[in-house]
């Protein structure tokens, strides 16, 4: 990437700056910071801290899009966002927010690096170089005409940043840009983040896997406190809420020569592997390899050759997916874990809200929890109908801070005490890290399985799926 | 026309589902696949017998277009009106009416299959643009067509989730009516928020990316080259023998 790729301003000051939104009590506590062309700024905190809202501030988007109480002052390479139209704001400052597929805007990935040039007012010679320049610099130049939606997961990260990136911002807030991300993606961007400052740009990074920036210079980090930790259970960490009468944990999922194609394209070909009761199993693989179709395939949702069964019998797993909007419906959180259980078995109830720190919201509308929360709910439905051999988690912790994972793990692993099999799939490898067995998942089937102590030092098959262990894990595998 | 988009892509989004990348018409400039269209509409004013004959110019057109099987289910999904349409006119008036309706409504349903299934969102914010529809209003109108496919795999990604949970809706099962109701809500509650979600982190990402900006200059420009002037004329051409000689 020349030097041109980013126009040297003079940064963003932000002087007291507070937002409050009007439907709850969430928002940015008074806030004051500079960052200084060439600087990256990693805002850090727990969900709820205003990290998100920080960001939203510095690039102008709020108060310009949000409707709350807003006051302070923030200084966008010499313009007062307050008192610029968004267009204006837009030619300073860029965003990529945290969803990257719900932030495209058209059917290919050309137009959506010209949607926003155009914008600019650009001549067409000038969008066309700008077009170029980014779709290599991207990797992308194969993937032009594809169909955003049609990208992986880190396709799409990339993608959503050459779109803001070729418009060359002086300031770049990014939301969460590693939470999609698998590892070498990850460490990918975070490079880039570098190169970005390297080139003048004042980069604002709110994440919470903060581990993939700290190796960058100069790296300054705000840490923004957040509400209050929910408690988490009062009972002892052998207490399973009677959902150890169900099953001993003595059995063996056998899944044998699995395979999945989807309109003409293999996803899964020939998974093989038995997955015990009892345990906490991680997938973890790049992204776009099938794990979700793999989740999906095993609770019976997705059409598959092979077989998955457990004694010679179709297994009964619940199932938990990545986007916990799509489970929640009903108008409070007991109602929502109570739904059309005829005779509901209130000690089951009580530990579950107790053990996923849902105590204080059982009669909040689960639609107004917090993303974390919310997949908590969503844990407790499916739980709160015993699924006999387990539960599958598709990325339980994506974009979620360490109280949720924490509570998360503990959740699982009583799971797991009380002979459930618990199968999650992440990105995220310090959480894998923590289960009792970790799989490998390559484009022909899993490429390693075992304790992750052993898998995690398996430099031979992270390479085969073109996987990067970073050291900050194998050092907490290790403790 | 000169649009940079290019061929190779089996699957992408097109206004109604999914591209046919395959037809002859789908580099055909968009504004002569709309007035294509918009002629084949016309000729439901037509007496029986050139309705008849419209209809057989315009099936040989849909399959010379490798269109055929999309504008079958278009009206395949319509076929319960059509016969209810059908009887009621059979039954009440006569039963040439029946037919000359019946076929004006199979006529109506396939006229727009050639522009929906060969135009991008992106081609209709161009023809909508040179239509002279402000810009605001000419993407709004392709976000939503660009939406078409995204709800429909919320939607499926919704049932998907609430059977994963042991919630299986289903609308046959008419006995338990009031469980029915309630299940509906569990697919609709979530449609609804996704649905909004969705549609405000798109025009964040909009206006992140300066969609209000009067200095705007389109890049992609529709130019008309030989091949679309030759479909037009023959359109022109056949349409107006139809009408001569209905």
């Amino acid at each position: 990437m020349g030097n041109r790729s980013v126009r040297q301003g003079s940064g963003v000051r932000a002087d007291a700056v507070t937002f409050r939104y009007p439907q709850h009590d969430n928002g940015l506590p008074p806030t004051s910071i500079q960052i200084e062309p060439g600087e990256v700024v990693l805002v850090a905190g727990p969900s709820g801290s205003g990290k998100s809202t920080l960001a939203r501030c510095l690039t102008g988007i709020i108060p310009y899009l949000y409707r709350g109480v807003f006051s302070g002052t923030v200084w966008l390479d010499g313009l007062l966002t307050t008192d610029a139209p968004m267009w204006r704001i837009a030619e300073r400052a860029g965003m990529v927010f945290q969803n990257p597929a719900a932030q495209m805007l058209t059917t290919s990935a050309e137009e959506e690096i010209v949607f926003g040039l155009e914008n600019l007012g650009l001549p067409e010679d000038d969008v066309r170089e700008r077009l170029e320049q980014s779709l290599e610099r991207f990797g992308l130049l194969h993937l032009r005409s594809r169909e955003p939606r049609s990208l992986s997961g880190g396709e799409q990260q990339k993608l959503a940043l050459a779109a803001v990136v070729a418009r060359r911002p002086a300031v770049l807030g990014l939301d969460e840009p590693f939470s999609m991300l698998d590892s070498t993606a990850a460490l990918e961007l975070a490079a880039f983040v570098g190169e970005l400052a390297g080139n003048g740009a004042a980069v604002v990074v709110c994440e919470h896997r903060e581990e993939y920036l700290q190796r960058l210079p100069g790296l300054r980090t705000l840490r923004l406190d957040g509400p209050a930790h929910p408690q988490q259970a009062g009972a002892s960490a052998h207490d399973v809420g009677g959902l150890q009468d169900a099953t001993t944990g003595d059995f063996t999922l056998e899944i044998r020569g699995l395979g999945v194609e989807l309109g003409g394209r293999v996803i899964l070909r020939d998974i093989t592997a038995d997955l015990h009761g009892g345990q906490v199993v991680a997938i973890v693989g790049r992204n776009g390899v099938g794990k979700t179709t793999l989740l999906r395939a095993l609770v019976g949702l997705q059409a598959a050759r092979g077989q998955a069964l457990i004694d010679g019998a179709q297994p009964s797993f619940g199932m938990v997916f990545q986007n916990a909007d799509t489970q929640l419906f009903n108008a409070s959180v007991r109602e929502e874990i109570l739904y059309r259980i005829a005779e509901p078995d209130m000690r089951l109830y009580a530990w579950l809200i107790e053990s996923l720190g849902l105590a204080r919201y059982e009669e909040t509308p689960p639609l107004l929890l917090s993303e974390g929360e919310k997949k908590r709910v969503a844990l407790a439905t499916v739980l709160m109908r015993r699924p006999r051999h387990g539960v599958f988690l598709d990325e339980p912790a994506l974009g979620q801070d360490a109280t949720h994972k924490a509570i998360l793990m503990d959740v699982t692993r009583r799971l797991a005490r009380a002979g459930r099999l618990v199968v999650l799939t992440t990105h995220d490898l310090r959480l894998a890290a923590q289960a009792d067995r970790l799989l490998v998942l390559g484009v022909d089937g899993f490429v390693a399985a075992g304790p992750p102590a052993q898998v995690l030092r398996d430099p031979a098959c992270w390479g085969q799926v073109g996987l990067s262990v970073p050291e900050w894990v194998l050092g907490m595998e290790s403790k | 026309m000169r649009i940079s988009f290019r061929r190779g892509q089996k699957r992408r989004q097109a206004l109604s589902v999914v591209l046919i990348e395959d037809s002859p018409l789908r580099h055909t400039d968009p504004r002569v696949k709309l007035a294509l269209s918009l002629c084949t509409s016309l000729m439901v004013m037509l007496p029986l017998r050139s309705l008849i004959a419209a209809i057989v110019v315009y099936a040989a057109l849909l399959a010379w277009a490798r269109l055929m099987p999309t504008a079958a289910r278009q009206i395949w999904r319509l076929r319960w009106m059509l016969l209810f349409l059908f009887l009621i006119d059979w039954l009440v008036v006569s039963l040439e009416l029946a037919v000359v309706i019946t076929l004006r409504l199979i006529l109506i349903t396939g006229a727009f299959a050639l522009f929906f299934a060969t135009t991008t969102p992106g081609e209709l914010r161009l023809v909508l643009g040179w239509l002279r529809v402000p810009y605001r209003y000419a993407f709004s109108v392709s976000l939503a067509f660009q939406s078409i496919n995204l709800m429909d795999e919320e939607w499926r990604a919704i049932i998907d989730a609430q059977q994963a949970r042991g919630i299986r809706p289903s609308l046959r099962q008419w006995r338990r009516a009031l469980d029915q109701i309630r299940d509906l809500v569990a697919l609709m509650v979530p449609a609804i928020v996704m649905t909004t979600k969705r549609a405000w982190a798109m025009t964040e990402a909009a206006y992140a990316r300066g969609f209000d900006s009067p200095h705007r200059r389109p890049f992609q420009r529709l130019r008309m080259a030989a091949a679309d002037w030759a479909v037009l004329a023959a359109a022109t051409a056949v349409s107006a023998l139809l009408v001569i000689y209905r």
